[in-house]
């Protein structure tokens, strides 16, 4: 039998981050997929980023992961969103050209030492006493290894719905997993079924350009990855048009043929990813919905609809679609469609992603009950790092709520569950303020650093723009006299000149004054780069909220220190009521600030929850 | 807080004798289990007699470093010390959460424990039991109402921020302030509730202060009249402080005495102005008397010139006899002697501090947490409304401070709730 270090299951947006972070630190790694065909396939829209997973994208290449990179290499328009609503809910948004970031992130797995990339399905896992574990293929192929990484995506036990028609297949037509996850049920984990769907692609030559509303990329901002130089370019456009009454109406008469409202689709999905007929069910009143015509790659005329996901019969959906402005010669080549599909209810993961009932077992991505490709690699970075610890021995990384996107969305599962696809949004950050996609390196690269996934390329450009910070704070300290050209930059930009003297940070606290109008004037931060200039600005001018931020967190952190030992046991705790009792049981917070967060645990329970590990730790 | 012979206000933690020593002299020493004798300064240059008991951890009933003042009873007191340590940096405690310190630290036994976490329990349900009822219940219903308003405005900013590109109505800034606008008038309004709810408690404390022979006592017996039979049900308790009282309008109106105004002729001399300051410090509202019969003295000038401000009213006794004083601003002429302007007086020091009639249907007991929970939420209003000009990220998170500090008063502080809210009201996603 063949043996491995580590096996990952699944080469989505998840399984190829944990299989690259495990190879990269050493670990003689196999990456099985159902084909290889799928690998990291952008199954839904054609983009990467948008508000929260922006950022979640950054932080994933701050510890060293490759979505970053990968996007930063295939995008073929990128926009700042927010960007005049401030730096904390600033976040890049970028269209993929789908067949490239797949080939791309395929060149770079098969070329990664350590890593060997297989087709094949696995429909049985077995853990032998010494805790090595067997993956069995369909083929009859098995593997022998110490650590699983599960990132299986949507396609255990899939189904896919359109009209009455339903097939068990995985996305886009590719094969399904029908065994794991009866597999996974006798390793004792609770499946749950959650459902999402994706929208009909239709033909660009079909599209009636002229009527449509045009939206352009901009050019001369950041990249997702810091190790990106050069600036991308737009090399593609969308369209923006709208849905009305026409639609609204066909969708109404035949609401008896949806299968979300017939009972055929009984899935939980998301509310923030709704398909039309439930939009249209649920906001009665809204005159009109948009939607995005997004080109789905380069080298094809196939474009994304978003906004328009349904699960309505072919014909339905056909008419829907013509009543739109612009597409009322539209051709549709691949049909929107419905799926369902089993994951695992996160609850029974430690923070660290590992499943709680056996050591070695990690679980990543949508498996995990959350959705969209960047929530996937975030936590397939993690299983990734986290299983190598493992292997080694080593501490695992738990991210806190106060590190980054990466620890709230991981808390928020793990501690809470979720009963819909989860899907990251700013507004569960507590200190957006400081989780900023600018600062995601200065926040996160010295522990991708420590955990061994930041090589030396890496660290130096970080540690290069950490001394240019430095520098660059040392110059804002200087004081400069009040010269003509000073006056003018404050004549006219209609602030009040100070008497004497001024450095550049009293300039950056003026409203109307910015490092790039200041630098027009004294020329003082040519040397450095647009990211340090920007940071630097970012931390002068927010200055305040910050520091107000930074002593919320101290206060956060405090109980998120009060660690509680793994071999302490929750069951019937003296003085704590029982249901309370069995949440603690069933989550097992590794800390009192985890345990706090549980939903149905109250403050007196965590005060005399704090008096037991207290007592037990000195014991 | 509670009225017996001596109050004990309590602090426990770390920074407690630190904290003590802002306030509180005496000579020598500190030392652990200790009774000292010593003055709290409570402001003004006014100090207070008063004892000081201070533990050393873990030989403390919360097992951390406790101080505790003995001070003399009554409410009006008890309350400036403890909003004096408020304000050297104390923070009031949650409920029951000495004992909770206490069980933290181990200094209870496992045994102990269900008896106090039944305590805790009991503590909340109470809580939950009074949210239906009337008093404290009717604030928290307020609140609850408030945040609910404020997590609608929250949930259409976090809409705008987080799905930027969605098509429904964004949340535009005058919007916001404008609503704003009626937190911060709803906020205000609950703590001059507060203070009014204080009056309905305890009623006025008024001070009475002037050189000496302007007539002091004899309007106290002019102010107190035919009303003299409700003075006798005074509970002995603060007889230290308050030398007379009077109902008005519904409000008692407790005329405070640190000198004895009645013995003035003797006294006032001997006690001077230090005394009169301190009076003046701890009242509501202070008539500063003089004597219509004469020119001012320097005397006069000086407690004048200590009386400089809003709660004072100006009263010119002896309008009698002829008239010697030039007129002064805001003047009240009364004739002790004859009983006249005596009403006047009482409606001055109501409007003084009550403003419009109080409708006692509506006033609610605000207890001194919520009314640091209140205090807190004002703030961070004006602190919004200083950030008007800064971007919308900033704004969104003073907006959810501003929702926490209510969620303390309400219990609602689950992030989970704005986000519902954002689904079910907007239509959003791909």
């Amino acid at each position: 039998m063949e043996e491995f270090d580590a096996i990952v299951i699944g080469a989505g947006h998840a399984g190829c981050e944990a299989a690259l972070a495990l190879a990269r630190t050493g670990n003689k790694t196999l990456l099985l997929t159902l084909s290889l065909d799928a690998v990291a396939f952008l199954a839904c829209n054609p983009s990467i980023g948008g508000t929260a997973k922006g950022q979640l994208v950054s932080e994933v290449d701050a510890l060293g992961g490759e979505m970053g990179v990968n996007i930063d290499k295939t995008l073929i328009q990128l926009r700042m969103l927010n960007s005049g609503k401030g730096p904390a809910v600033q976040s890049l948004r970028a269209q993929a050209d789908k067949h490239r970031y797949h080939q791309e992130m395929k060149k770079t797995i098969e070329n990664t030492p350590n890593l060997f990339l297989r087709q094949g399905e696995a429909i049985d896992i077995t853990i032998n006493y010494d805790g090595s574990k067997v993956v069995k293929t369909a083929v009859g192929k098995d593997y022998k290894c110490k650590a699983i990484v599960f990132a299986t995506g949507v396609y255990l036990k899939s189904r896919i719905i359109i009209g009455d028609y339903t097939k068990d297949v995985g996305p886009n037509g590719f094969m399904n997993a029908q065994m794991l996850s009866d597999s996974l049920k006798s390793l004792g984990l609770k499946i749950m079924r959650f459902k999402t769907g994706t929208p009909a692609r239709i033909n660009g030559r079909s599209i009636d350009y002229s009527k449509l509303e045009i939206q352009q990329g901009e050019e001369q901002i950041q990249n997702f990855s810091f190790l990106t130089k050069r600036r991308s370019k737009n090399s593609a456009v969308c369209y923006l048009t709208y849905t009305g009454e026409e639609t609204h109406n066909i969708i109404r008469e035949n609401l008896d043929k949806a299968p979300v409202f017939s009972g055929l689709i009984k899935g939980v999905g998301p509310r923030y990813c709704p398909s039309i007929e439930t939009k249209i069910v649920r906001f009665a009143d809204k005159e009109r919905h948009q939607l995005f015509l997004e080109p789905e790659a380069l080298s094809t005329n196939e474009v994304y609809i978003q906004g328009f996901s349904t699960s309505m019969p072919v014909d339905v959906q056909e008419k829907m679609i013509r009543s739109v402005k612009g597409l009322e010669n539209a051709e549709i080549m691949r049909d929107s469609y419905a799926i369902e599909y089993d994951c695992i209810d996160p609850t029974q993961l430690l923070p660290t992603l590992e499943y709680k009932g056996a050591k070695g077992l990690f679980f990543a991505g949508q498996i995990n009950g959350t959705s969209g490709y960047e929530e996937a690699a975030a936590q397939g970075i993690i299983a990734g790092i986290n299983a190598n610890c493992y292997l080694k021995n080593k501490d695992q990384l738990v991210l806190k709520r106060s590190d980054g996107y990466i620890g709230v969305l991981i808390d928020d599962i793990v501690t809470k569950g979720t009963e819909e696809p989860y899907r990251m949004m700013t507004s569960r950050a507590e200190y957006r303020l400081l989780l900023r996609q600018d600062n995601a390196d200065l926040r996160l690269t010295e522990i991708g650093r420590k955990f061994g996934l930041v090589d030396d390329k890496r660290y130096k450009v970080f540690k290069k723009k950490q001394k240019d910070l430095k520098k660059i704070f040392e110059i804002t300290k200087t004081k400069y006299k009040i010269d003509d050209a000073i006056k003018k930059l404050y004549e006219d930009n209609n602030e009040n000149l100070p008497s004497t003297s001024v450095t550049i940070a009293d300039m950056l606290k003026r409203p109307n004054l910015d490092v790039f109008k200041i630098n027009n004037t004294l020329h003082v931060f040519d040397a450095f780069s647009f990211e340090v200039v920007n940071e630097m600005n970012i931390i002068c001018k927010y200055q305040g909220y910050l520091k107000q931020q930074e002593e919320d967190i101290a206060k956060f952190q405090k109980n998120e220190r009060l660690t509680i030992p793994s071999d302490f046991s929750f069951k019937n705790l003296h003085g704590i009521r029982l249901e309370a009792c069995e949440k603690l049981d069933a989550i097992r917070p590794l800390n009192i600030g985890q345990a706090s967060r549980i939903s149905g645990v109250s403050p007196s329970d965590i005060a005399v929850l704090t008096v037991l590990v207290k007592k037990f730790k000195g014991q | 807080m509670g009225r017996g012979a001596i109050s004990i206000v309590r602090m426990s933690g770390q920074e407690s004798l630190k904290i003590a020593k802002k306030v509180f002299s005496c000579q020598g020493q500190i030392e652990p289990r200790v009774l000292k004798l010593g003055y709290i300064d409570i402001g003004g240059g006014a100090r207070e007699k008063c004892l000081l008991a201070y533990f050393k951890a873990p030989f403390s009933y919360t097992g951390e470093d406790m101080v505790e003042f003995q001070i003399h009873g009554g409410t009006h007191l008890t309350q400036k010390v403890l909003s004096l340590l408020l304000e050297k940096g104390a923070v009031m405690a949650g409920g029951g959460e000495f004992s909770k310190r206490a069980f933290e630290n181990g200094k209870l036994s496992l045994d102990e424990a269900e008896a106090i976490v039944g305590e805790i329990n009991a503590e909340s349900e109470s809580e939950l039991r009074a949210s239906l009822n009337v008093a404290d219940g009717k604030l928290k219903k307020k609140i609850i109402k408030l945040q609910s308003d404020l997590t609608e405005e929250i949930a259409r900013i976090e809409a705008t921020l987080d799905y930027p590109e969605e098509d429904f109505e964004k949340s535009a800034k005058e919007a916001i302030f404008s609503s704003l606008e009626n937190v911060r008038k709803e906020i205000d309004g609950f703590l001059v509730q507060a203070k009014n709810a204080r009056f309905v408690k305890d009623g006025i404390f008024v001070a009475i202060v002037g050189a000496p022979n302007v007539g002091k006592s004899s309007l106290l017996n002019a102010l107190i009249g035919e009303d003299k039979a409700i003075v006798t049900d005074i509970e002995g308790t603060t007889r230290d402080i308050i030398e007379e009282r009077i109902l008005y309008k519904g409000i008692k109106i407790n005329f405070i005495d640190t000198a004895g105004i009645r013995d003035a002729k003797d006294k006032v001399e001997q006690i001077g102005i230090e005394k009169s300051k301190k009076s003046i410090e701890s009242a509501d509202v202070v008539l500063c008397v003089l004597d219509g019969t004469r020119k001012l003295k320097e005397e006069d000038k000086q407690i004048l010139s200590l009386t400089k401000n809003a709660k004072t009213i100006v009263i010119v006794n002896k309008n009698d006899e002829k008239r010697v004083l030039e007129k002064q601003e805001n003047e009240i002429s009364i004739s002790a002697k004859d009983e006249k302007g005596i009403e006047l007086i009482k409606e001055q020091i109501y409007s003084l501090v009550i403003g419009e009639q109080v409708d006692f249907g509506k006033v609610f007991i605000i207890n001194e947490r919520q009314i640091e929970h209140l205090t807190e939420a004002q703030k961070i209003v004006e602190e919004i409304f200083v950030a008007k000009d800064e971007s919308m990220d900033i704004i969104a998170m003073l907006i959810k401070n501003l929702w926490n500090a209510l969620g303390k008063i309400t219990g609602q502080c689950e992030n989970e709730a704005i986000i519902d809210l954002i689904f079910s009201k907007f239509c959003l996603g791909k």
